[in-house]
Formats: structure tokens, sequence, C-alpha cells
């Protein structure tokens, strides 16, 4: 069976529900954001093990917040990777579903991992006060092992690229492989090229820190100064070693490719190139280039996600893949349930995001405006006209269908 | 057919199992616990009691950590499992159901922005504003429950779906609202069973008391609508999933249901008459007993879908068992019986695709592997062991066994045998040889 063959055999029959450009694009934008957030549990928790070992005032504050970070970023990071994981099986299920089943034992090694990972960031956070540095060991076996969960997040990423190769990975001989115990494919450029980010993006949010607490009166203004110096530091001389990280990789790419002329990689690399001049100007004042920073870096990686995506149908393409000839059953009812649905979380998000704001700049108690009032109350209403809309839909339905 | 995991002695199916099942303890807590919360905070508000307070801020602490680390995690792990335990099952419900998901883990954002903000503004935003945040997380989290309940109900019986492939005709299905109802009630028990278990830690007795008293009665109310909700449930099953719940389903998954109901009544009663005797352990075990009968219904429900894994549609083996017109799909049998599942499943080891006398017993296998190890494993022991229930049957003849596999059709929980005549002497071979 030729690999063309196989990829149409295994595609699913049931068609997609949209087209296929939306799936894409809600796809790369939700995996930019969920990037982001990977990174700064990966930097983040370097910083809380680095700050706590290092053991000065400073320092030591530092680690404690970093620590909070660690464990909120996962927790976002863990939310926001739902989604491109739903999307990538809508378009490109084929490949997602043959390269998890190939190292399927790895799978779900990855969730204890994590699990694993997640509860030692917690038990070093909340007992790391205790006598000596005895706690360090659970640091440094969390941050050993978010990287390895990236390790096996990027041997799957990889293995679905190359179609080729899969039934060899599979088949020895007469017999099928079933243990699902081996990752397949590694590339230490590609891999390389997600991981460093982590502290170019840590140190911009060290730089938001210092920005975010700048107007509060119990907080050190020299501890913070001194954060948003290290963070800007760390931001630029990072985002520095990724640019390099990036053009080895790109150099190592099929020269059939051509990938260096790619409109997405260009206009990727444009962004990064700004984002690092951006940062040198950075290191003088970390507090005033801090917001620009942040909305800078996340443009630079939704650019960058485009073009792996961009890649990504290059690598594919060759075995005559494309998501633009996936089979269509077009489903509107249930596409605007989802349109809809994500415009009305994101007003509901956003009051909660603004609470947390507003409430985490004063000082003492924080008491809504009336407009902060207002929006609260949308929120809840929006949430019971989504049930009520929803509810009414299925009682029509079922006494259509039922009686 | 994409390549099979198998797992020694267990199957693939099982680790799905154990990770679904351990998710049931937190993702219940997440949708119940805020209700609780919202009636102590407002209680607290209305009455000037802020020593209420401790209470919400341990609970809430518990719903974070737990619901919100371990929870999250496993539910991701469910989507993980579920995608190395049967990959075309997952497929089939996310090309129609891919909108359903989208939208709930919208709310799910909502929860997990939710209850960090609930969490950390406690007592540092005024009382009004830190209720709006709890009521949007209840909400939310509930409407999680409304659409997940839709693709699970959908998985069983799938409604008008089949004719005219609608996604609401599927999930608005026959069993949607009568198991919306026992998971709405239930959810109430579920919530009161865990802030009992955290009131034990709290150091102010009155408090103490107000909470146990409090949840007791709803966890009374809560299992009581549930069973009144499960006997509407049970009138809504489609009729092969009655028979399957009548001659299949383990006696021990429904004496587990019971008993958990009864004693959980006899626990909630006694915790209302003696508020300050429920320590820390047995609280916690009397979570172990709710658990041992969310346990065994959802059990029970993975059981009544047999043969199927999308009712009507995809056999547990992944094969597509009929057609779904409205969506232009074809059921898979007449192919496979015409030209074979190794010739068309892409992997098979070449040598394997044409079946001769020195290569019977390794194709054989192979069909097993592809057909039959979703639910059997292939070792000597372990999860409905295929030679051993050969052992059991006594095959010692091939063409017994051929029998046997075209009788399958005739099980109500097992899908029929799908290959061409070579394949089923080869698989009837290989099955005989554990005899040997």
């Amino acid at each position: 069976m030729d690999v063309g063959t196989m990829i149409k055999t295994l595609q699913d029959p049931m068609g997609i529900p949209f087209y296929p450009i939306l799936f894409q694009v809600l796809m790369i934008l939700t995996f930019s954001l969920h990037i982001m957030f990977v990174n700064f549990v990966i930097g983040a928790s370097f910083l809380t093990l680095y700050g706590y070992i290092k053991g000065s005032t400073y320092w030591k504050d530092l680690s404690r917040s970093m620590a909070r970070a660690t464990t909120a970023s996962a927790s976002m990071a863990i939310l926001l990777g739902v989604a491109p994981l739903l999307f990538v099986q809508v378009i490109y299920d084929v490949f997602w579903y043959a390269s998890n089943m190939l190292s399927a034992a790895w799978v779900i090694g990855f969730i204890l991992i994590l699990m694993t990972a997640y509860s030692l960031t917690y038990i070093f956070y909340l007992k790391r006060d205790s006598k000596g540095n005895s706690f360090a060991i659970f640091g440094i076996i969390a941050f050993a092992l978010f990287i390895f969960a990236g390790v096996i997040m990027h041997a799957l990423g990889y293995q679905l690229l190359q179609p080729a190769k899969w039934l060899d990975w599979y088949v020895r001989g007469d017999t099928a492989d079933t243990s699902g115990v081996s990752l397949h494919a590694f590339q230490l450029s590609r891999f390389l090229h997600f991981i460093v980010p982590s502290f170019a993006m840590t140190g911009i949010l060290l730089m938001l820190y210092a920005w975010y607490f700048k107007d509060r009166n119990d907080k050190d203004k020299e501890y913070l100064q001194w954060v948003g110096k290290m963070g800007a530091n760390m931001a630029f001389v990072f985002t520095a070693i990724q640019a390099a990280a990036g053009l080895w990789w790109l150099l190592s790419l099929p020269s059939k490719f051509r990938f260096f002329l790619d409109p997405f990689f260009l206009i990727s690399a444009g962004l990064g190139i700004v984002l690092l001049v951006y940062l040198y100007s950075a290191r003088k004042d970390p507090v005033r280039y801090a917001v620009p920073g942040i909305l800078l870096a996340f443009l630079t990686i939704l650019g960058m996600s485009y073009a792996r995506e961009s890649l990504r149908m290059k690598y594919l393409g060759r075995f005559d893949y494309s998501i633009f000839n996936y089979k269509l059953n077009l489903d509107y009812g249930s596409t605007f349930l989802f349109l809809s649905t994500f415009a009305v979380g994101l007003v509901i998000a956003g009051y909660l995001l603004a609470v947390a704001y507003k409430s985490g700049k004063a000082a003492g108690e924080y008491v809504s405006t009336p407009s902060m009032n207002r929006w609260g109350k949308v929120s809840i209403a929006l949430l019971l006209i989504w049930i009520a809309i929803v509810a009414g839909l299925g009682i029509v339905i079922s006494i259509k269908n039922y009686l | 057919m994409y390549p099979i995991w198998e797992v020694p002695n267990l199957s693939a199916g099982i680790i799905l199992g154990i990770i679904a099942t351990f998710h049931i303890l937190p993702s219940h807590l997440s949708v119940s616990a805020m209700w609780f919360n919202l009636y102590v905070e407002t209680k607290a508000y209305r009455e000037n009691r802020p020593e209420y307070l401790e209470f919400i801020k341990k609970y809430t602490l518990l719903l974070l950590v737990f619901a919100y680390v371990l929870g999250s995690l496993s539910g991701v792990g469910i989507w993980y499992s579920a995608t190395v335990a049967n990959p075309r099952g997952l497929s089939g419900l996310i090309h129609n159901y891919v909108w359903g998901w989208a939208a709930e883990w919208v709310f799910f954002i909502v929860e997990v922005i939710g209850i960090f903000v609930y969490y950390y503004t406690l007592n540092k935003v005024d009382i009004k504003t830190h209720l709006k945040i709890g009521w949007i997380f209840a909400i939310a989290s509930w409407i999680t429950m409304i659409i997940i309940t839709g693709i699970l109900s959908f998985m069983l019986s799938p409604g008008k779906w089949p004719q005219t492939g609608n996604f609401f005709d599927g999930f608005f299905n026959q069993t949607y609202w009568s198991q919306l109802s026992v998971r709405t009630t239930v959810m109430f028990g579920i919530g009161a069973g865990y802030a009992i278990a955290v009131s034990a830690r709290l150091k102010n007795d009155d408090v103490r008391k107000l909470i146990v008293k409090t949840a007791s009665r709803w966890g009374i109310a809560g299992l009581f609508l549930g069973a009144l909700a499960v006997q509407w449930y049970l009138k809504t099953l489609p009729e092969n999933a009655h028979g399957l719940l009548g001659s299949v389903v383990p006696k021990g998954l429904k004496t587990g249901m019971v008993v958990s109901f009864g004693a959980m009544i006899l626990y909630f009663v006694y915790a209302h008459i003696k508020p300050l005797a429920i320590r820390i352990v047995p609280a916690i075990l009397a979570i172990a007993v709710l658990f041992v009968g969310i346990w065994s219904a959802e059990r029970v429900r993975e059981i009544i879908r047999k043969p199927y894994v999308i009712s009507h549609y995809m056999y547990s083996n992944q094969i597509i068992g009929s057609d779904v017109r409205s969506k232009g799909v074809k059921a898979e049998a007449d192919l496979i019986n015409e030209r074979g599942i190794l010739k068309i499943a892409p992997f098979v080891p070449s040598g394997l695709r044409d079946i001769n006398e020195g290569n019977k017993l390794q194709a054989g296998k192979m069909i097993a592997i592809i057909e039959c190890s979703s639910c059997h494993v292939l070792d000597e022991n372990g999860l409905r062991s295929l030679p051993k229930m050969m052992k059991r049957l006594g095959f010692k003849d091939a063409e017994v066994v051929e029998g046997f596999l075209d009788a399958l059709a005739g099980f109500p929980y097992m899908p029929p045998f799908h290959g061409t005549a070579a394949e089923k002497k080869a698989l009837a071979a290989y099955l005989v040889s554990f005899n040997k």
C-alpha cells in the first residue's frame, strides 16, 4: 500500500463540519497561547529552583513568586492545550493518531509525567520554607520532568510528519510491535526552538511583574527594579540564542522545501528580528517596554506557529495531503453554537481577568465600580441566556423527534 | 485501522478505564462544590458571619488543587487514553462533535480563570463582586455538564442522528434529559460528601455544625432525587441496552450502586444527628463509598453500549458497522468480507497480507490483534483472556471455532466477525492453537 492510499484509507469518513481554514486558524491561535504558557512553566520552574538555591533575599522572594507563577501557568497551559489537541484531530487526524499509536505507552506516560511534575511543584511551593535546602530535589525533578514531557510531545509532533516511515516503525519482520514503548523521531534543533523561548518569555514575564507592581507602595522598589532589569537581560539574551537555534533548524530542513522563501517564515523571522532589537532597547527601561514587549513577543510566537504550520503542509504535501481537500459535511448550527459561545466566553473571561487585575493593583480591598458591576451582571446574564437558548433548542428537538 | 496498542494482561481500554475512573472524583467535585460555597458565602454575607469564610477558603483550595490540577490533567488524560485505546472511535466522535467540545472548552477557560480569581480574591474584593465570580463559576461548570452529557449519551443512544447526521439530533437524544437529571441531582450529593470532609478540618465548632448539617441535608436530597432520576433514565434506555442490563452487566456493579446509595443515606442521616462526630478519616471513606457507586454506574453505562463504541455506527473494535448516508459514510463490513481485513488495514506486515499454510497462525494472531484485542487480551492471563476462554470452551477443532465465529453476530454484546473465509480459517487456527 503506498503512503497516499494509506492516508486516504485512514482519514475519517465523516468529513468535517466547517471549512478547514477555520480549524487551522483556531488551532494555530490556541496553540500559540498554549506554547506561551508552556514557556512560562519551564522558565518559571527553572527560576523557582535557581532562586531557591541562590538563597539571597531578592532571589528567595522571586523564587516564591515564580513558584506561584509555575502552578498557575501550568493550569493555563494544560487548559489551553486542549483546544489545539482537539483541532489537530479534526484536520490532521490520520497523522496525529498514527503517531500517537506508534508511541502509545509514552502518550500515557506524558500524562503521568505531568501529574508527577505538577504535584512536585506544589509540594515544593508549599513546603519550601522548611529548614535546609532539602526540598530543592523536588524542584529539580519537577523541572526535569517538564522538559521530558516536552521531549514526548516533540517526538509525537515530529513522527507525525513522516508517514513513509510509520510502517517500518510498527512492523518487525512478520510481527507487529504493539508495545508502543519507543519514541521514533527526535530533532534537536526543532526541539530547542520550543524550549529556548521559555527563558526569553519568562524574562518578559519578569518585566511585566515589575510593571504590574510598580504603583503598589507595599512593594520594595529596588527589588522590582532588579527583577525588571534581570528580566529584560534574560529576554534579550535568550531571544538571540533562539534566533541561532532557528537558523540551525532552518538549515537542517530538506533543501527542496526552499523554506527560507516561505512567506510565513519570512514574516515570522522579520518579527523575531524586530523583537530582538526591541528587547535590546528594553534593557534601559524594562517597565516601560513590558506591555508592548509581551504583545510583540506573542505576535512573534503566532507568526512562528503559522510558519511551522506552513512547514507541516510542505512535509505532508509530499504525500498529496492537504487539509483543504478534506471532505466537507457542513453543519452551520453547531459552528454557530461554538462561535457564539466563544464570543460569550471572551466577555466573561474578560470580566474575571479585569477583577483579578484591579484587585491585584489595589493594596487593600478592591470595591467594584458601577461599570465593573454591570460587566459582572452581564456575564451572569449571558450564561443564563446561553442555557435558555440551548435548553429551548433541546426541548424543541426532543418534542419533534420523540413526541 | 491504525496501529494497535496492546497492554500486557490489561488492555488499552482498561488504561482508559482507570484514568476515566479517577477523573470522576475531581470532575464531580468541580461541578458541585461551588453551589455549596455560594450557599454558605451568601449566608455569611446576609447574617454577617465572617467566620463562615474559613470553610470557603478551605473548600476552594481543595477545589483548586484537586479539581484544577489533577482534575484537568486526568481530563486531558482521558483524551489521550481514548486516543490510544480507540483512535477511530474518538475520531468519529470528534468529527461530529468538535464544536460541542470546543464550546465546552470555552467554559473550562471560564472555570479555571474563575476558580483562581475566586480563591485569590477572597477578602480582597467586596463580597458582592466575590459572589458574582462564584455564580459565574458555578453556572459555567454546570454548562460543561450540559455539553458533555450530550456527547456521552450520544455514544449509547444516537437518537435520530443515524438518519439525519445532524449534530443536535444526536446531542438531544432519547437518554439526554434523563441522564442530565441524574448527573445534576447526584452532583449535590457529591458536593455534600466533599464538604463534610473539608469541615472536619475546621477549627470553629459552630461553623462545622452548620456545614455538616446543611451538607447532610443536601446530600440526602441529592441522592433521593438522583434515585428518582435513575428510574427515569432506565425507562429511556434503548431496547438493546435493557437486554444487556438484564443479562451481561455483572451483579457486583448493581450491588455496588445500591449499597453505596444506602450507605451514603445512612451516613448523611448520622452526620445530621451528630455533626461533630464525623472526623476526617470516616469522611474520606464516605467519599470512597460514594465513588464506588458512581464508578459502578459509569461502568454499567459503558457495558450496555456494547457491541458498539458509538451505538449503531462503530463497533468497539473500530469497524464501521452501519452506513450514515446523510454523511456519505459507508459500512465497512462488505468491503472487509470481500477483500480481507489484512488486505485493507494499512498497518499489517507485508508477509501476512496473503495467507498461506506457513503464515496462517501469525496471520490469525494479526487478525485477533486488530479485531479482538480492544476487549480481549491475547496473554494467558488478564482481561477477558482469549487463551483462557478457548481453554474453557475446550475447542480443539478449527472448524468448530469457525462455526463459533459465525455465531458471534447472534450475541448481543459481540461484534460479528469481519473478514474473508481464509481469514476466518486463520483466526480459528490461531484460537485453537491455545488448546494444543
